[in-house]
C-alpha cells in the first residue's frame, strides 16, 4: 500500500483528553462562512442578555444582598443531589461499583490473611524474630 | 434553593421538546446542548461541555467573575472545581503530548534499567574487613587492662 499524504499538523499534534489543539492549528477557526458567523452571533445575542441581567443587578442603587447566579446552583445542585435520581443500575456502573466498593475490601481481606497466615506459621516454626522485643 | 423545580437540572431528555426545554434553562443554544450519555451514571440532563481548562479562556475579556473567567448565568462544566487555573491545565503545549511521553517514558526507563543492572551487577572497588587498632580494641571492648592483650597482625610478610 502506498504511503499516503503527509499528516497535517493538526493531526501531528494529535490533542486528546489533556492538551487540546492550538487555535493556529485548528481548521474550525480559519475562515468563517456566514452560518458560523449566524452561530457566533447568537451565542452573542445569549450571553449579551446574560450580562446585561447581571449588570442590572449589580449597578442597582438597592442591591440585593447576594446576586445568586444560577448557573452555579444548578451546577451544585447537578452534582450533589441530581445524583441519586438519575442514576440507574445498568451493567456498566453494577461492574463498577463491585470493582471500586467490594473489590478493595476482598483484596485487602487476602493481603492480611496471607501476610498474618505467613507470620503465625514462622511463629510456630520458631524462625519469627520479635521486632520491638524487650529482651 | 428557592428555584423552581423547572430551572433545576433534571432527568435525561428524551424527546426533543424536553431537549429544548433543557437548552433554554441553561441558556445554550439548541444546536449546542449535548447531554451526557444516558449511561446510568447519574448526569441526567447537564451538559456536556468541551473539556477544556480555565487556562484556554480569554484572560483580556471583562469576565464577570475574573479570577473564574466565568460570566454570570453561563453553563458551568461538570469538573468546573478541576479545571480552575491553579488545578488542571488543558492548554496546548508547544511539544505535542506523544512526543513529551514518549521522551519521558525513554528516559525513565533508562534509568531504572540502568539502576536495576547495577543492583545486580554491583561494580566497586576491591574492599577487605575494617581493621581496628589497639590490638582490635582490646581495652575499648571491656578488656582486662592488667591482662595481657592477644596480639592482634592484620598482615602477612
Amino acid at each position: 500500500m502506498a504511503p499516503g499524504p503527509p499528516p497535517t499538523a493538526a493531526e501531528a499534534y494529535r490533542p486528546n483528553r489533556f492538551v487540546s489543539l492550538p487555535a493556529e492549528l485548528d481548521p474550525n477557526t480559519f475562515d468563517s462562512s456566514p452560518e458560523k458567523r449566524r452561530v457566533e452571533a447568537e451565542r452573542l445575542a445569549i450571553r449579551a442578555r446574560l450580562k446585561r441581567q447581571y449588570q442590572l443587578q449589580l449597578n442597582n442603587p438597592n442591591p440585593p444582598a447576594i446576586i445568586e447566579d444560577p448557573a452555579l446552583l444548578r451546577w451544585a445542585y447537578a452534582r450533589t443531589q441530581n445524583v441519586y435520581p438519575t442514576f440507574r443500575p445498568t451493567p456498566k456502573t453494577s461492574f463498577l461499583g463491585a470493582l471500586f466498593a467490594i473489590g478493595p475490601i476482598l483484596f485487602w481481606i487476602a493481603v492480611f490473611k496471607t501476610d498474618r497466615d505467613r507470620k503465625e506459621n514462622l511463629i510456630q516454626e520458631g524462625k519469627y524474630k520479635r521486632p520491638f522485643s524487650l529482651f | 434553593s428557592e428555584m423552581s423545580k423547572d430551572l433545576l437540572p433534571g432527568p435525561y431528555p428524551r424527546t426533543p421538546e424536553e431537549r429544548a426545554a433543557a437548552a433554554k434553562k441553561y441558556n445554550m443554544r439548541v444546536e449546542d446542548y449535548e447531554p451526557y450519555p444516558d449511561d446510568g451514571f447519574g448526569y441526567g440532563d447537564y451538559p456536556k461541555l468541551p473539556d477544556k481548562s480555565l487556562h484556554e479562556r480569554d484572560p483580556w475579556y471583562q469576565w464577570d467573575q475574573p479570577d473564574m473567567r466565568h460570566n454570570w448565568g453561563e453553563p458551568m462544566h461538570w469538573d468546573f472545581d478541576m479545571y480552575i487555573r491553579n488545578r488542571v491545565d488543558t492548554s496546548p503545549t508547544p511539544v505535542p503530548w506523544h512526543t513529551m511521553r514518549k521522551h519521558f517514558l525513554v528516559f525513565l526507563s533508562t534509568m531504572l534499567i540502568m539502576f536495576g543492572l547495577g543492583e545486580i551487577y554491583p561494580s566497586y572497588r576491591p574492599v577487605g574487613p575494617k581493621q581496628y587498632p589497639f590490638n582490635d580494641l582490646y581495652l575499648e571492648k571491656g578488656g582486662d587492662p592488667n591482662k595481657e592483650p592477644p596480639v592482634v597482625t592484620h598482615y602477612e610478610i
